[in-house]
């Protein structure tokens, strides 16, 4: 008995959560009109796409996907050709100064973003940078988190394999690439997802750094979605899905790796 | 270490440079700028001018920086505790036996994923004065409508409800690994002994959970200090700027009036508060370990 209210307690406590989900889906398929008058019918009466075809058509909502892709997997992948080196070097190379290099970097993991964005602008102002896509993604790419979750995997790795390695001849660099980064696999990926989420959902940068319509990252679009369109919540609410679909994917594909990474390393914002 | 060579000091910092090199460029380097830019008048049209500790002075004297400042902190206080407990609650149940827990995990932790934009989007049509499902739903049981998001008593409320049901789930993640690595045993002999529910609550999991608990404490406070997108898509800062919070304020400093010392002024103070509370916070909890 006490545990059917239990049972029944967490279904409905789950169900609820789910609720402004289920409720932007509906939305999104309701007829512009029938938003305002047909509030509560679950099913709408005149269930449309109509919403989606003129997201499609009357925005760069296609063109703003387009650039978040473009910046998130630019960013997934020179964050990791930058931060995989020297966290192999940090794990397993003796070098004068590492320890120093090291506390170096992860008292970068302490300074939040938002201190910098000033400086950042002005920076790339002055480079002519300023609203292209490469200012939103040359931010993102240090990414001290990344080195930390790679260094304490590859000092995982047995020291032996890159011995034998060594006397059949390799040098460093062929052991980083044939044996380290093969084996490393997992936490890479770790490293990969987190950056990708990361670059994905970044808000403020983009918006400073971006001004031109045509330019903005998915995040900043839906944002300027909701000023232009105030009032027309279906529209919205179908732009709001159209932006989700890529994020929906992309944790049902890698959902073990992405709690993985966040149990491992505890990062936030 | 892996191999003794007298090439380590060269491999070393040749694998160690890409990263250093961006690293100084797009952070190290920000950082002092920032701080240099903080001592100048500097409107990007005109020229700098040095005014030494002005912007910090004429901050201490800006109303709107302290209500910014206020809103940041009440915005703290109301998401922090409730975030830890339902992250808590949400790790337990997904940790239990229910036959939802796995759902359950997916349920909690998807809004999480969602970019703050999409959240604000949602939320405040959940919210929309008018046709809003929350009203209607009040109108239907009699009730009046409520401005959630228009009412100055209310707003930040709003903008916290969101900011939980959005990332609620990534204390849950943090917590439930940290209960996952309580082995089994534990438990069993605390069973075995006669405990019940709540008592191995008491006395295991909380205790052997600590670190993980001030470690997401502290992650909470310093991500909560750091709001901004969600106020920004929800609220614009209003009504009557009052859910304007620090980080809107510096961003409208920049942006829109083009005050970059006095926004950079503005950054380093927000910087300051938040390494003291971190490195009090570490005194404090690592003191009685």
């Amino acid at each position: 008995m006490k545990k059917k209210i239990l049972f029944i307690v967490a279904l409905v406590v789950l169900v609820l959560w789910i609720f402004p989900l289920v409720w932007l889906a509906i939305t999104s398929l309701k007829l512009e009109e029938d938003v305002l008058t047909d509030v509560f019918r679950i099913f709408p009466k005149h269930p449309t796409l109509q919403n989606y075809a003129k997201a499609f058509s009357s925005t760069y909502i296609l063109k703003w996907l387009w650039n978040s892709t473009v910046v998130s997997v630019v960013t997934m992948i020179l964050t990791l050709a930058v931060d995989a080196p020297i966290a192999y070097a940090m794990a397993k190379i003796k070098f004068r100064g590492r320890q120093i290099l090291f506390w170096f970097v992860m008292a970068g993991m302490m300074i939040p973003f938002q201190v910098i964005i000033i400086p950042l602008y002005l920076q790339f102002n002055s480079y002519g940078l300023v609203n292209t896509l490469s200012a939103a993604i040359l931010p993102r790419l240090a990414l001290p988190i990344g080195i930390f979750i790679l260094k304490q995997f590859f000092e995982g790795i047995p020291d032996e394999l890159e011995e034998a390695a060594f006397i059949d001849g390799s040098g460093r660099g062929r052991i980083f690439t044939t044996i380290i980064l093969p084996l490393g696999k997992s936490a890479l990926a770790t490293v990969m997802i987190l950056s990708f989420i990361n670059a994905w959902n970044d808000f403020l940068w983009p918006l400073i750094a971006i001004s031109d319509t045509a330019k903005y990252t998915i995040t900043v679009g839906i944002a300027n979605f909701q000023g232009v369109h105030g009032t027309d919540y279906s529209l919205i609410m179908s732009g709001a899905v159209i932006a989700s679909v890529p994020q929906f994917v992309f944790y049902f594909i890698f959902r073990k790796k992405i709690v993985e990474g966040i149990a491992m390393t505890g990062i936030k914002g | 270490m892996a191999i003794p060579g007298n090439k380590d000091t060269r491999d070393g910092v040749l694998f160690s440079l890409p990263f250093v090199l961006i690293y100084l460029f797009l952070l190290v380097f920000p950082i002092i700028f920032g701080l240099c830019i903080s001592f100048y008048k500097w409107d990007i049209l005109s020229s700098r001018k040095f005014i030494g500790l002005g912007n910090y002075i004429s901050l201490f004297k800006d109303k709107t920086f302290y209500t910014s400042l206020w809103h940041t902190f009440q915005f703290v206080f109301m998401t922090t505790p409730i975030l830890m407990v339902a992250g808590f609650l949400m790790a337990l149940f997904v940790n239990s036996k229910s036959l939802l827990r796995g759902a359950g995990e997916n349920i909690f932790f998807i809004p999480y994923v969602l970019s703050i934009t999409v959240i604000g989007t949602l939320w405040a049509w959940l919210f929309q004065k008018n046709y809003g499902l929350f009203n209607q739903l009040f109108m239907l049981l009699g009730h009046a409508k409520v401005g959630w998001l228009t009412d100055p008593q209310k707003a930040m409320w709003s903008v916290s409800a969101a900011t939980i049901w959005w990332t609620a789930g990534f204390n849950m993640i943090l917590f439930s690994a940290g209960m996952k690595q309580i082995s089994a045993e534990v438990y069993e002999s605390a069973r075995i002994d006669g405990a019940g529910y709540f008592r191995i609550l008491k006395d295991i999991t909380i205790p052997l959970l600590r670190p993980t608990i001030v470690l997401c404490l502290l992650l909470q406070i310093i991500a909560s200090f750091k709001v901004f997108g969600q106020v920004f898509v929800m609220t614009g800062g209003g009504p009557y700027g009052k859910t304007r919070v620090l980080i809107q304020y510096i961003y409208e400093n920049g942006f829109t009036y083009f005050k970059m010392g006095y926004s950079s002024a503005m950054a380093y103070v927000l910087f300051l508060l938040i390494m003291v509370i971190s490195v009090v916070y570490y005194k404090i909890m690592g003191r009685d370990k």
